[in-house]
């Protein structure tokens, strides 16, 4: 890599890039590096015949720094078989950044070789002892696991009052909405489903098929209050969480109406989605309907899936994109005031997206021009639906819109070779600076197949400012702190994130795109706890540690 | 030349006609018609439409939004049942007061919904109608209301019960009346579908007359204007006949008049002149010799041969005699010969063909062409050279005149007294006549009569033509 790094800097290849640029060139490209690096991961759905809901349905995927050596590992969930059905043991994995361009498999090392139908998984130091803890939200028992700091996790499943409770859980995220400096717990449950309530659905009145959510009641999303000693207290009811109709897949932290209090947006399939407005008492209330971010612009509840927040427009003011079901188009909501207009249409996402069935999407800035693009993993819940819909198939391609800065996405992913464009049933979906180049790298996972690490390679010569945020009188993670930053003109946000996506999770540094850019002329940090420090003329092309409170640190390199 | 008592228009051509009404009044009336019909049938189609418009607008358009209000409605209420079913299922693992927040997010869309359905509802609904879904909601939420201050107090198993006893049958009332609404609304749409029916119905009845009658004031118009243009052209035809007509008897009356004054200059005059020239030249024989009567007497009958010889020479120009006589093809070899000496312009003229008799009237025609050809080569192109060809063909004979001169020097033909007597010429023969010019500039000019017309067939000639020989002899 950093071969590569040293070649991308060239001043030949810098003006073949800024030349491939300006003519619509997507200035980087994927390279899959799966299995170069030492990821060796199959997803196992358990699948066997019974044609049970979840098997269709996973699994997830994170970036995170478990040993806080500042290369994101990865972690990769996974299913397992149904009880009467067992042939093999399958758990998820967790690989370690050895920080030269290569993972090792430290699962059974971690204590995480544990077999459990996992789904989704939530990233966040709920402790604040400075090591990020794991949710893998399951069919059947979530899991929390505890981050020793020693290279190893605990099962604090029970002991933290998260035990006893079975559901179809699905994306979950950390997030501290009473501002108390200690991350919270939201779980989303799809729907009540277990192996003995299955239903039988068939497509073609004979064979068993997968049943559409229709089939089953709705379950409420879960919140759980951290107490800071360790355990959870079930706020569920109490906070005006509760909505026994939802049939909730995906979830992503924003403040909406900017009072500095963090909201939630829910992505519901079939069911009107949620946008839980943080009443800074502890209680939420659905603004969805009001802000139109519940149904689609025909006004019908679409089947979302994922979901991501990201000010796209660059206006301060963060967008919306939520994955739903093939025919119903990517939903793209601007911010227009007072309520979200859906221009997925008029910005090219819808058409290009609608043949496809997304599941995790992601904001982020693929190419380092300054704007938040989006990609999106796609792929159908029926193996069968070629033969019902000839233009659908099983396997879909991803799709990776670029944005052009003028409320215009275009579809690039074919353009970008490491085989990303190949169908694949993708599911999650998460981006992260595994290599440390200062561009972000994706992995994406598929039901009952492989994951998938594409390394970004900059070919346009932009260049990037990373930083890493420390809480203090904020959670340590420094999740929904938002970093604006001025540079050459051009203003962008970021916030960072917990959850978002589908079943998966991001890094919790954040990345900004310069494009030629080389320095920043303020930075502006504002804390979760309402803290706002604020930080002027920094060097671009390396990462900054920030410390709430103690100032602003340049790391060596990204 | 016209004989007594014989009509100058032929027969079947009315010498004069009467005036002739104009079709412009008659177009115009059809015209003012046909708008008429076309504003009074716009009219009658907007008052349709209009009439749809207002029927769609207050009355398809009020009930679907209502419907969709309804269905609003519906939902809710629905997705109030499965929230009580849920609360009566006692499998949650939380007190029944955590669905009160779900109930209040459906309650502000179910008053939403209520508030705007009742500004849409039809104005077939009665008062009591609407009063009696309002109440009902407002018992059935103030039912919800003491559940959960049941629930909340710590009752949850009485809250169950009134669930069961109450809410769902409150509920089940409401879905009721909401399904009743929605059903006469459906109703409703059944009969303004109808009406919308009746509508275009009579739309489509009106098209037909309307496009009767617009075909039918078309078909009137369109039939005068075939009469007025079938009398247009045959008044039209008629005077062209009328004027061909006169211009041939013209040339039949001058060509006559022509004839007969050379001939009588011919018989005449020259019979008298010669006759004198013979006594003056036996008086002078008479005289003595070297006396000065007698050298009187000779200058006399010079005179009087000189006096013959100019009279023969008016002859000759008025009406060849030789055309009557020799024919044609030997009049043209005496004719151009002269013109050259004329006019000083070296005419070639060729012969080709076989030769064939032609008829004198024909005769005469083409020698008058030929001579106002020469003559307008002479006075016109500014040529020094001519070329005349006359060819025999198989079916008729062809006279070309050609010089490479000023030509028409590009302007369009006038039409002058010369080249309408040529062209008149030339049909009198049944044949015609052709200006172009050749590719050395000039004019040529090519008549051509049909053999059939202008051939003697017969070997007798015409008495005329025994008494033109009479003059022909000197």
């Amino acid at each position: 890599m950093a071969g590569l790094a040293c070649v991308s800097q060239s001043p030949l290849l810098q003006a073949f890039g800024a030349v491939g640029g300006t003519a619509a060139s997507p200035g980087f490209r994927f390279v899959d590096v799966t299995s170069s690096v030492g990821i060796q991961f199959q997803h196992n759905s358990g699948a066997f015949g019974g044609k049970f809901l979840p098997e269709t349905m996973g699994s997830g995927c994170a970036f995170l720094d478990y040993d806080r050596d500042g290369w994101q590992d990865i972690l990769l969930v996974n299913g397992m078989d149904w009880p009467g059905h067992k042939q093999r043991r399958s758990t998820l994995r967790l690989y370690r950044n050895n920080g030269n361009g290569t993972f090792t498999d430290v699962t059974s090392r971690a204590g995480l070789d544990i077999e459990m139908y996992g789904m989704g998984v939530a990233v966040g130091d709920y402790d604040n002892d400075g090591f990020p803890d794991i949710l893998i939200t399951c069919v059947g028992q979530n899991r929390l696991f505890h981050n020793t700091g020693k290279g190893t996790f605990v099962d604090v499943t029970n002991s933290s009052g998260l035990g006893k409770r079975q559901a179809f859980s699905t994306s979950a995220l950390w997030f501290d909405y009473d501002r108390d400096g200690l991350l919270d717990l939201f779980v989303c449950n799809y729907v009540k489903w277990s192996p003995e309530q299955d239903v039988f659905c068939s497509l073609d009145g004979k064979h068993k098929s997968y049943c559409t959510p229709e089939a089953y009641r709705g379950e409420t999303c879960w919140l759980f209050h951290n107490r800071g000693n360790g355990t959870f207290e079930d706020v569920t009811a109490s906070s005006g969480i509760f909505d026994s109709s939802s049939k909730s897949l995906g979830v992503a932290m924003l403040d909406d109406d900017q009072d500095g209090w963090l909201d939630l947006l829910v992505a519901n399939d079939t069911q009107p989605n949620k946008l839980y407005r943080n009443q800074r008492n502890g209680t939420f209330k659905d603004a969805a309907v009001e802000v139109g971010l519940a149904f689609s612009t025909e006004g019908k509840a679409r089947a979302g899936m994922g979901v991501d927040v990201g000010d796209f427009t660059n206006s301060g003011r963060s967008g919306v994109a939520i994955t739903n079901f093939d025919n119903e188009m990517t939903g793209l909501y601007e911010f227009g005031g007072k309520t979200y207009e859906d221009i997925a249409a008029q910005a090219g996402v819808g058409m290009a997206s609608k043949n496809s069935l997304g599941f995790g999407c992601v904001f982020f800035d693929a190419n380092l021009d300054g704007w938040l693009d989006l990609a999106v993993a796609n792929g159908h819940i029926d193996e069968t639906v070629r033969n019902i819909r000839g233009n659908v198939g099983y396997a879909q391609p991803p799709l990776l819109f670029l944005n052009n800065g003028q409320g215009k996405f275009r579809d690039v992913a074919t353009e970008l070779g490491g085989g990303f464009e190949q169908p694949k049933v993708g599911r999650g979906l998460a981006y992260g600076d595994f290599d440390r180049d200062g561009d972000l790298d994706l992995l994406l996972t598929t039901n009952n197949g492989a994951a998938h690490l594409y390394r970004n390679d900059q070919l346009a010569g932009n260049l990037s400012i990373r930083f890493r945020l420390v809480g203090t009188k904020s959670n340590r993670d420094g999740i929904g702190a938002t970093v604006r930053i001025v540079s050459g003109g051009l203003s962008q946000s970021r916030m960072v994130k917990s959850g978002s996506s589908y079943l998966s999770q991001s890094e919790l540094p954040i990345t900004f795109g310069l494009e030629k850019r080389d320095r920043v002329e303020r930075v502006v940090v504002t804390w979760s706890s309402g803290r706002t420090e604020e930080f002027t003329n920094l060097a671009a092309g390396r990462c900054y540690e920030c410390t709430e409170g103690k100032g602003i640190v340049p790391l060596d390199g990204f | 030349m016209t004989r007594p008592g014989q009509p100058l228009y032929p027969r079947g051509v009315s010498r004069q006609s009467s005036p002739e009404r104009s079709p412009t009044p008659g177009l115009l009336l059809g015209l003012v018609i046909t708008l008429a019909a076309v504003v009074a049938y716009s009219a009658y189609i907007t008052w349709q439409v209009a009439g749809l418009r207002k029927l769609q607008s207050e009355l398809i358009d009020r009930n679907r939004k209502d419907s969709l209000q309804l269905l609003r409605i519906q939902n809710d209420l629905n997705l109030l049942a499965v929230a009580m079913r849920d609360m009566i299922d006692n499998d949650e693992p939380y007190p029944l007061t955590a669905w009160s927040a779900q109930f209040q997010r459906i309650r502000t869309d179910l008053d939403d919904a209520m508030r705007l359905e009742a500004g849409l509802a039809p104005a077939g609904r009665t008062t009591e109608q609407s009063a009696s879904l309002s109440t009902s909601l407002a018992q059935f939420w103030d039912a919800v209301d003491r559940v959960f201050a049941l629930a909340g107090s710590g009752r949850e198993k009485d809250a169950r019960a009134q669930i069961q006893l109450s809410l769902q049958a409150r509920q089940a009332a409401l879905s009721t009346t909401v399904a009743r609404f929605l059903v006469q609304n459906s109703e409703n749409e059944e009969q303004a579908a109808q009406r919308i029916i009746q509508i275009y119905d009579r739309v489509q009845r009106q098209v037909y007359v309307f496009l009767a009658a617009t075909l039918g004031a078309i078909l009137l118009t369109g039939f005068s204007m075939i009469r007025w243009n079938r009398r247009l052209f045959a008044r039209m035809a008629e005077l062209s006949e009328r004027r061909s007509e006169l211009a041939q008897k013209l040339i039949a009356t001058q060509e006559s008049t022509l004839r007969y004054i050379s001939r009588e200059l011919h018989d005449e005059f020259g019979q008298i002149l010669t006759a004198m020239g013979a006594m003056l030249g036996r008086a002078g024989a008479h005289a003595p010799e070297g006396s000065s009567l007698r050298t009187d007497l000779h200058e006399v009958r010079q005179v009087a041969q000189d006096t013959l010889d100019r009279v023969r020479s008016l002859s000759q120009a008025l009406h060849p005699v030789m055309l009557d006589e020799a024919g044609l093809e030997s009049t043209l070899d005496w004719y151009i010969p002269t013109v050259e000496r004329q006019t000083g312009i070296t005419i070639s003229y060729e012969k080709d063909g076989t030769p064939f008799a032609v008829d004198s009237g024909a005769a005469v025609q083409i020698y008058r062409v030929l001579q106002e050809a020469l003559n307008n080569v002479a006075r016109h192109s500014g040529a020094k050279q001519a070329w005349v060809r006359l060819h025999f063909l198989s079916s008729e004979l062809e006279l070309e005149v050609e010089d490479h001169g000023g030509g028409f020097n590009g302007q369009p033909v006038k039409q002058g007294i010369g080249l309408v007597a040529m062209r008149e010429r030339s049909e009198l023969m049944g044949g015609r006549i052709i200006f172009s010019i050749p590719s050395e500039g000039g004019t040529l000019l090519r008549l051509t009569a049909p053999r059939e017309k202008i051939e003697v067939l017969d070997a007798e000639t015409n008495p005329n033509d025994k008494k033109d020989h009479g003059i022909a002899g000197r």
